[in-house]
């Protein structure tokens, strides 16, 4: 559940000198086949240390795209503007050399596979050990006790004895223990975990995210959750950001979020999950249409093709997102009144 | 997938360094499943060279007695060395004594083709090692450095070199070698072949340039092959990704991640290559005049030699099918997730 | 040989797979990759077949010994005489007709065949897959080259002769390539539709599979077709191929190995118009995967 955070709970703005990542109108471009395509339109959102900050949207929304960006690992095609201070420092523009320092050391990211995220032709302590050795200057015997460690941390059993094993001697479940390991090598001060319980059952998703909230709790850091998963988001995080299109459309502390949605699209999104408490065999209420093409944007609000609430002032003028209401941000013309839908 | 009860599971698994000494069930299944698919291959390629040497005009008796022998003569010569049985018992003698370890003995030299072998597969064997080392350890260099900055410098220039290279044939290049470094430089010689036994100095020498015309083309096949993989999969796989994000180099990331898991799609294309390479030694053995066993190949299919042919052919059909299993089974031993099987608990 | 391919193409993406009446809507775009080689490969086909028949050009053989051993750029011989006083540009062109001839037919002997029992064993799978696939293995082990000088042994030099030895060889490795092709097919979509339509057997592959695996083995050809080229020309290099005097590359260059020191444009000569043609070859088919693949 949503852990109380330190100063700064919920964020600003302006979240200025106390926030761990401070991230200002990001933009990412691509080039594909001549054609220039916006994935990340603008972001600004920041994060405090020690906050649980859930990001939610459809593939292709640019939840993961910005988050990469942050850390630098997208493909050199990508053109990354605007600004990115990791406690103060900024990120963006930064020379190769100075991003491999950052990475895994300031800022970690666990990913979604953990089948093909690890290498299988290497033993998992190597891969451990790996990591730490790249930022500390430790001996091999050091590495070892240490990453043996992490991996009793991240509730592997018997790691002095799996430290030989291959990645495809382990489960799904412990291959993303493994590679939260991995992420926390170094201590990093925040960890983004990019859809990192989806490809796992339910019971092993409930595992690993009591996993992540604990050890947040116990080093301290900050988490990013990226998921498309609503459920995920409303039971673990402090604060909610949902994307669409390359564009954060809503944001909110997550109680209020969930409580008074402004924003048709997330109404949809959450219409959208399956409820228990509906009558047998009605149908999946679906968001129709699919979410526009980057390279292609269309004047007005993105989402007004497929909005139920949509009228001609979406299709001509984009919705400005603004702080309409304290802590509570969206970029609707025709906002979801409280008690449903209007 | 029920939920983790991830207790170390109990069974004849591997672990750490002494565990490479059990190289339980799956591998030796798959070598002796190899081998016995292997010998049915074998036995068709023995019969197909029967048959086609039967099918050739002459026999050895006209070779041997040339052209001024009397019909009788040759009579007489057919009927000593059963030339005048009928195809099938002359191959089921021949497949007898192969199974039975007797390879026969030449017609024309009636030397024992077992030290017929025993004396030229070496040379061919060295040439055919020397030949390989230089194409790997040409390829996996260039091949890394080109896949460090795709469309880079390196990378252009290497694509474009190797392109060139593999487009050039083996005698071709031959030639060309001996033209600049024995006719032109005089550093290394043209013909001619320097055994072990008088000096490992003289016996590189001698097949440098016969090494390198087999084994620069080759080189250049598996370099592109290789900087392909490598792209590939510095591009595409996550693992590359997670790597990246520890914030080691690039180049750390390019051999110690990459480079593993494309040497395994070289290990087999190198193994299937092999019978290509064993037919441009045959000519550059002849080109650098080197006692190796193509030169017995060539002479014994003009004298009608069947049971030297028979026995060159079968060399070299084994040493096909024996690279390509050890191919597979290189695979088999490196790749942890076939050599430790899929436990996943 | 230059590089026998094993019995899949070397990454550069296969096409992917389109049901018939999609593909007919594709678009050309001109890419030099694909135009450069493929306009020399025709300004190199165009000189030997249709120059010889147009221009002023000495014959290929029965040379005056008087003419014996000019050197290139001679008024009258562009790229000199042999030693037997035969015109080499002649014999270059006369050669080419030759290499092209033989380069072109063993693979289109090998789509023709090996292609379609590839296909078929392929598509059948069961024990006619197996039971190919052996006799293909058994055909590929065996060193291919034995066969060839066997056959050029024993019936005599001659390109007809040359081209069935070869065509032994390309007809197993169309097998292995189209097979392979098509099993990477079968698990599509349209083919089950297609199968569950009541469509027969045959018409599946023919329109259906057929059009499907051709990039494939039309990419293969070109490559293959250099591969061709230079066995040929090792072939006659080693005395085997096609027969003296008639020219060929190979055998041109075995007559000047004689003389290499002396005057090396006799191996040089022909030596680049090999390297030329199996380049362009080459950078063709490349090119044409590529194009085809990044679709």
């Amino acid at each position: 559940m949503s852990t109380g955070s330190g100063p700064g709970a919920g964020h600003g703005g302006i979240g200025g000198s106390t926030a761990l990542l401070d991230v200002r109108d990001l933009s990412v471009r691509f080039q594909r086949r001549g054609r220039e395509a916006l994935a990340v339109n603008s972001v600004t959102f920041t994060v405090q240390p020690r906050q649980t900050l859930a990001i939610v949207g459809e593939s292709g929304s640019g939840k993961t795209v910005s988050c990469r960006a942050v850390m630098g690992l997208l493909p050199p095609a990508a053109q990354v503007t605007g600004s990115a201070r990791f406690q103060g420092r900024e990120l963006i523009g930064l020379s190769d050399a100075d991003i491999r320092q950052h990475c895994g050391r300031d800022v970690a990211m666990v990913f979604q596979d953990p089948a093909r995220s690890l290498n299988p032709t290497m033993r998992v302590g190597t891969q451990v050990t790996e990591a730490i050795r790249a930022h500390q200057p430790v001996s091999r015997r050091d590495a070892r006790d240490r990453a043996i460690e992490l991996m009793s941390l991240v509730r592997i059993p018997l790691p002095d004895r799996r430290f030989a094993d291959y990645p495809h001697q382990f489960s799904g479940g412990m291959r993303q223990r493994l590679m939260i390991a991995i992420a926390l090598a170094c201590h990093p001060r925040l960890l983004i975990a990019d859809e990192a319980t989806t490809s796992l059952d339910v019971t092993t998703q409930a595992q690993i995210m009591d996993l992540l909230l604990d050890l947040q709790a116990q080093l301290g850091m900050a988490l990013i959750l990226i998921s498309h998963d609503l459920g995920l988001a409303a039971a673990y995080t402090d604060d909610v950001i949902v994307m669409y299109a390359g564009g954060i459309v809503e944001q909110a502390p997550t109680r209020q979020l969930f409580s008074h949605v402004r924003m048709p699209y997330t109404q949809a999104l959450l219409e959208a999950v399956p409820q228990l408490d509906r009558p047998a065999h009605s149908p999946l209420p679906v968001i129709g249409g699919r979410p526009p093409d980057p390279g292609a944007p269309l004047a007005g609000c993105p989402f007004a093709p497929r909005c139920p609430r949509a009228r001609e002032r979406c299709r001509e003028d984009a919705p400005p997102l603004a702080e309409q209401e304290p802590g509570h941000y969206w970029a609707c013309w025709f906002p979801c009144q409280d008690g449903g839908p209007g | 997938m029920a939920a983790e009860a991830d207790v170390a599971p109990a069974g004849p698994r591997s672990r750490g360094p002494a565990g490479r000494a059990v190289l339980t069930s799956p591998a030796l299944r798959l070598v002796a499943r190899r081998l016995l698919l292997a010998i049915p291959v074998l036995w068709g390629v023995t019969l197909l060279t029967f048959v086609v040497m039967n099918l050739l005009p002459g026999n050895a008796a006209q070779e041997i007695l040339g052209a001024s022998a009397t019909p009788a003569e040759v009579r007489a010569l057919e009927i000593r060395l059963h030339l005048n049985e009928p195809f099938w018992i002359r191959y089921g003698h021949w497949l007898g004594g192969v199974l039975s370890g007797n390879l026969g003995s030449s017609f024309t030299s009636g030397q024992q083709v077992t030290s017929i072998l025993a004396q030229r597969l070496p040379v061919t064997l060295e040439l055919l090692l020397y030949a390989f080392l230089i194409s790997v350890c040409v390829a996996v260099p260039v091949a890394t450095a080109a896949a460090r900055r795709p469309g880079g410098i390196a990378d252009r220039l290497s694509m474009v070199a190797s392109m060139a290279g593999l487009s050039i044939a083996p005698y071709v290049l031959g030639l060309v070698l001996i033209y600049i470094f024995a006719v032109r430089l005089r550093i290394l010689p043209a013909l001619g072949y320097e055994s072990l036994s008088q000096g490992i100095a003289g016996n590189i020498r001698s097949l440098t340039l016969p090494a390198i015309s087999l084994g620069l083309p080759i080189a250049c096949f598996y370099t592109r092959l290789l900087r392909s993989d490598l792209v590939e999969q510095m591009q595409g796989e996550d693992y590359v990704v997670t790597a990246r994000a520890k914030g080691i180099g690039p180049w750390q990331v390019l051999t110690r991640h990459a480079l593993r898991n494309s040497l395994f799609g070289l290990i087999t294309v190198i193994g299937l290559n092999l019978g290509t390479l064993i037919g441009a030694a045959v000519i550059i053995e002849q080109i650098f005049s080197l006692p190796g066993i193509g030169q017995v190949l060539l002479q014994s299919i003009n004298n009608r030699d069947v049971i030297v042919v028979e026995a060159v052919v079968l060399v070299f059909a084994v040493i096909v099918v024996l690279a390509s299993l050890a191919a597979d089974l290189l695979y088999a031993v490196l790749d942890p997730r076939i050599r430790y099987g899929h436990s996943a608990a | 040989m230059a590089t026998q391919l094993p019995d899949t193409l070397p990454p550069g993406g296969a096409p992917v797979p389109v049901s018939a009446p999609a593909r007919r809507a594709r678009r050309w775009t001109v890419d030099p990759e694909i135009v450069i080689p493929a306009a020399v490969l025709l300004v190199i086909i165009g000189a030997c077949f249709v120059w010889p028949l147009v221009g002023p050009v000495p014959p290929p053989v029965g040379g005056s010994i008087l003419n014996a051993g000019l050197p290139p750029f001679s008024p009258g011989h562009i790229f000199g005489t042999d030693p037997v006083g035969n015109d080499i540009f002649s014999r270059i062109l006369y050669g080419g007709r030759v290499s092209i001839e033989v380069g072109l037919a063993t693979q289109l002997i090998g789509i023709a065949v090996g292609g379609t029992v590839g296909c078929i064993a392929g598509y059948r799978g069961g024990v006619t897959d197996t039971a190919v696939m052996r006799v293909v293995d058994v055909l590929i082990a065996f060193p291919a080259l034995v066969l060839a000088l066997a056959i050029a042994d024993g019936l005599g030099p001659s390109e007809v002769h040359v081209i069935w030895a070869l065509s032994f060889f390309s007809i197993p490795a169309f097998a292995r390539i189209s097979r392979a092709a098509t099993l990477r097919l079968q698990g599509q979509t349209f083919m089950l539709a297609a199968r569950l339509s009541g469509t027969r057997g045959w018409r599946i592959l023919l329109r259906h599979v057929a059009p499907n695996i051709m990039p494939q083995l039309v990419t293969f050809g070109l490559l293959g077709m250099g591969v061709a080229i230079i066995l040929e020309g090792a072939l006659s290099f080693l005395g085997l191929g096609i027969p003296d005097p008639g020219p060929s590359w190979g055998n041109m260059i075995a007559l000047g190995q004689g003389t290499l020191s002396a005057s090396p444009a006799l191996v040089l000569i022909p030596s680049v118009f090999l390297f030329a043609t199996v380049l362009s070859l080459n950078l063709l088919g490349d090119g044409l995967r590529a194009h085809w693949g990044a679709r």
